[in-house]
């Protein structure tokens, strides 16, 4: 056990000095550091910072910085942005409330849950009466 | 048909409400039953109702919001208080058994050998794996930072590489806590020392594996391109849980692991 806490504590330290010195690949040059964080915590709160560069990439489903190719690892990108069709959906007009707008599966999720919670609410009582019988202890 | 012509969120009629008030009922009368009759079915139909409940009670708001748009500024405005609000309940839960732990722990009782540690109690050594516990969450609160200041720039790929290693972070707490658990040379039942400790540490436990979920949920969430760059406040409101469990941890171990050897 103490040698896996030494090994531990490596992996732990040489995490903490990796984040300490990494220089962030975007379009801006702010390199984050542990003092940096410390800074923006103390003037930037709610991430509102008067430093950040007044030409930022798009700000509705902000699109990658830099090309697919240039990626390592594109798993991220790959993910489409399904949102506008999202928002299409559970815009339409029809008068249906929210939590079963999504469709089928809705329902009968929330049948199943309905049910759940009127047989369980009968359940709970029948339990309770009779568990406040005398002599049923 | 009528426009509303104010900024706040008038909601749909809802289900989720009354679906968790019973979920409270079964769970609480399940555990009364449990202790009893030592039968667990209205335990489990309880937790299963609650996490239901909380599943789609959350996936509504989320439709509302990033779907429907109606979380306007004044409305998250009035989330961020709740949130706030909601951690500092949360605080005072937290003092009662920090109190509790001082109560016996400044005076200590001459049953216990009036001393503390009390006698016989052998209480883990704080410079081994409570350390590192520190440590991991220390890192895991700059890694959240990270993770804030990319969705702010709008910088897809650090975000979600620093939102994972936060909720990495947070796994390897859990982990290395639960070895603690199980490796400790005293359990819950060793007096009022065993007590508060692992009531406090444990109540800690809980609310990290609360808030891992919560950033888990922002990071699926982020990987679907839910946030953008001026409107994230779920992620914004999972950080800040996870910094109060962060501070509470700071605490505990100045307190129990730390002066409480």
């Amino acid at each position: 056990m103490c040698q896996n806490i030494h090994v531990s504590y490596k992996i732990t330290i040489i995490l903490m000095f990796v984040f300490s010195v990494r220089r962030r690949l975007t379009t801006t040059t702010i390199r984050i550091t542990v003092r940096s964080h410390l800074v923006y915590l103390s003037v930037c709160p709610q991430g509102l910072c008067p430093g950040v560069p007044p030409v930022s990439p798009p700000v509705i489903f902000a699109s990658p910085t830099k090309l697919a190719s240039e990626t390592g690892s594109q798993a991220e990108y790959l993910r489409a942005n399904r949102i506008p069709d999202l928002q299409k959906l559970f815009q339409r007009a029809d008068g249906i409330p929210v939590h079963l707008k999504g469709g089928l599966i809705d329902k009968l999720l929330y049948r199943t849950t309905m049910g759940l919670t009127v047989g369980g609410a009968f359940y709970c009582l029948v339990a309770l009466y009779i568990a406040a019988q005398p002599g049923n202890k | 048909m009528a426009h509303q012509a104010h900024a706040y969120h008038m909601v749909d009629p809802s289900p989720w409400p009354l679906t968790g008030a019973i979920s409270a009922l079964l769970m609480t009368s399940g555990l009364a039953t449990t202790f009893h009759y030592k039968t667990t079915t209205l335990l489990f139909l309880g937790t299963t109702l609650l996490l239901l409940t909380m599943f789609q009670w959350w996936r509504d708001i989320i439709r509302e919001s990033t779907f429907q748009g109606h979380h306007t500024t004044s409305v998250q405005k009035g989330h961020g208080y709740g949130m706030v609000l909601f951690i500092t309940s949360e605080v005072f839960f937290f003092i009662g058994f920090f109190w509790a732990f001082y109560h016996s722990s400044l005076a200590p009782a001459i049953e216990l050998g009036g001393l503390w540690p009390p006698t016989g109690i052998t209480p883990l050594d704080p410079f081994e794996v409570p350390l590192l516990n520190t440590a991991v969450l220390l890192a895991s609160g700059v890694t959240v930072t990270w993770a804030h200041h990319s969705i702010i720039e709008g910088a897809r790929k650090p975000a979600l590489q620093s939102l994972t290693l936060t909720v990495l972070l947070g796994l390897y707490f859990t982990a290395l806590q639960a070895m603690e658990y199980y490796e400790a040379p005293f359990t819950l039942a060793d007096g009022v020392y065993g007590c508060t400790f692992f009531v406090a540490t444990g109540f800690h436990g809980l609310h990290v594996i609360i808030g891992t979920t919560f950033l888990m949920v922002c990071l699926l969430r982020h990987t679907h391109y839910h946030f953008t760059s001026k409107h994230h406040f779920g992620f914004e409101a999972a950080a800040w849980y996870w910094h109060f469990v962060d501070v509470v941890w700071l605490f505990l171990y100045i307190s129990i692991y730390w002066w409480g050897s």
